[in-house]
């Protein structure tokens, strides 16, 4: 047998091996928790949708079977991506104007206090009042266009962008403000470099409800006066008796809002600057 | 070159409650005046006013001939809060580099600075891996950065331990005697302000107003031996007795 010396690259070998062990093992885990994180939302749904359809007793195109709703997925793919892609559309204009305005509106209020007490009344009742009034006002005024359901997009988007961008530029630490003034920094460097970045976790969250909201707003608002959209598409097949097709379209709208809502935090996560790994308690 | 501060009538109000009663001190160029009291005396309140950060209810501030606001448009300020003012999302190095940015000034090297502090090797970290010491020395080199010639620090080494509130200590002592500046020293740690300054301010408690002004027998730079020194022991002394004995007699 031979004897290896203490130390020697060989003779470490074994110890290494635990770790090396103990690194694929993390993997494993780790893969079968992503799995499992994935995979068991869809079971808990299938096994609640088949329990429904079991209790229920309600006919078919109330309540279809999730086989079913795949099929009219795929057998009307070209009908309804025609008119995702309408949705899309919708959605993200909606969503980029909302950002445009929230943002636009919090600064504006940060830069004139005035600014504030003049508009945010009129903002909140905006925001609070019933959508089905506003979109008569806006078919009589723009009939079925993409300026309508884009408007309808924007006010029920604006507000949590206005409202946490608000929060989060009057977060900046009073402390740096206080330096960043005996520095004599400008106005545009005190908002560029300090407020903007302290309030851009604000901003991020703000995405994660207007991001995915965009599309279920857009949906809704095709519903209630569009000829496109997915939000037509239901509409349609409610009239029709297509449970199948109303099902297939909430599950694709569903499935898009959550992409959405993953992308937004994704990007937030690596934008945010907040506590992280490596940092301390 | 550095500027004198001149303090002439101070007052503050906070609504019905006067912090600062009247305060008159003059503070000449390249002096280093350190100012000691009771909490809720108003020196943090007095370091404000100085640095333009809150506005006096009487008198007026002059910082060279100019009044404090014009002293900032120059850029000649250097303000240490007792609470770090770091940017949490900065490296130490950038946050150090910021001030220069901003100011338009680059005094030291923010990678020396932060060596000096005995911050090296954690150069590249952000404030929330850092330990609050750490996080107060890079507050400090941030504040330092742009080498102004009038610095006003309030509690810097509050949050330093032992060891570290010395080793700056002497570091500022050294550095002043070869780039001058005018400092206002807020401290609660009476050894503190008689080895670093010129004259010790000492204040009554709220309102606060001035009780006596003390000149350090000796010459700057004093090293950590000055604490052996008679004079050390008679003027720290003194001082005590100014806050203490006042204390225990009821208002």
């Amino acid at each position: 047998m031979i004897e290896m010396p203490p130390g020697s690259a060989v003779g470490t070998a074994p110890a290494a091996a635990p770790e090396i062990e103990e690194r694929s093992g993390d993997g494993g885990r780790r893969a079968l928790s992503l799995v499992l994180r994935v995979i068991m939302p869809l079971v808990s749904i299938l096994a609640l949708w088949y329990l429904a359809i079991y209790f229920s007793g309600l006919p078919a195109f109330v309540i279809p079977r999730p086989e079913r709703v795949l099929e009219t997925l795929v057998n009307d793919r070209s009908l309804i991506t025609t008119h995702l892609l309408s949705t899309l559309q919708v959605a993200v204009i909606g969503f980029i104007l909302s950002n445009v305005v929230g943002i636009g509106l919090a600064v504006l209020f940060m830069a004139f206090p005035l600014g504030r007490q003049l508009l945010m009344p009129a903002a909140i009742t905006l925001r609070n009042m019933p959508y089905v009034a506003l979109v008569t006002v806006l078919v009589l005024a723009f009939g079925d266009s993409i300026g309508s359901k884009v408007t309808i997009v924007v006010l029920a988007g604006f507000f949590p962008v206005l409202v946490n961008t608000s929060r989060g530029l009057q977060s900046a630490d009073p402390v740096v403000l206080d330096r960043m003034r005996v520095l004599n920094a400008s106005w545009w460097e005190t908002f560029t470099q300090v407020q903007l970045p302290y309030a851009l976790p604000f901003i991020v969250s703000a995405q994660e409800i207007t991001g995915s909201g965009s599309i279920i707003v857009a949906i809704a608002a095709e519903w209630m006066i569009s000829s496109t959209g997915l939000g037509y598409i239901i509409n349609r097949a409610m009239q029709q008796y297509r449970g199948d097709q109303v099902y297939a379209v909430a599950f694709l709208a569903a499935i898009l809002s959550f992409l959405v809502y993953a992308l937004v935090h994704f990007i937030g996560e690596r934008l945010s600057w907040q506590a992280g790994p490596g940092d301390r308690p | 070159m550095s500027s004198p501060i001149s303090i002439r009538g101070v007052s503050r109000r906070y609504g019905r409650d006067l912090a600062l009663d009247i305060v008159d001190l003059e503070v000449a160029a390249s002096e280093f005046v350190a100012l000691v009291g009771p909490s809720g005396c108003g020196k943090t309140t007095l370091l404000r006013i100085v640095a333009d950060l809150v506005a006096p209810t009487t008198g007026q501030v002059l910082i060279g001939i100019a009044p404090p606001a014009e002293a900032r448009r120059t850029r000649l300020l250097g303000f240490v809060s007792q609470r770090p003012a770091v940017l949490p999302w900065k490296r130490a190095v950038d946050d150090v580099a910021f001030t220069q940015k901003i100011t338009g000034r680059r005094g030291f090297s923010p990678a020396d600075l932060l060596r000096d502090f005995g911050l090296a090797g954690h150069e590249d970290k952000r404030p929330s891996q850092l330990s609050g010491g750490m996080v107060q020395r890079v507050n400090i080199a941030s504040a330092i950065a742009h080498d102004p010639q009038v610095l006003l620090m309030d509690e810097p080494f509050a949050a330093l331990d032992e060891m570290k509130r010395e080793e700056i200590g002497e570091w500022f002592a050294s550095e002043l005697q070869v780039r001058p500046k005018t400092v206002l020293f807020v401290t609660h740690h009476i050894d503190e302000a008689v080895i670093l300054a010129d004259r010790v301010v000492v204040f009554s408690p709220a309102p606060g107003r001035i009780l006596e002004v003390i000149t350090v027998p000796k010459a700057r730079p004093r090293g950590p031996e000055f604490r052996q020194d008679p004079r050390f022991i008679e003027t720290a002394a003194h001082i005590r007795s100014l806050l203490f004995d006042r204390e225990e007699v009821p208002a």
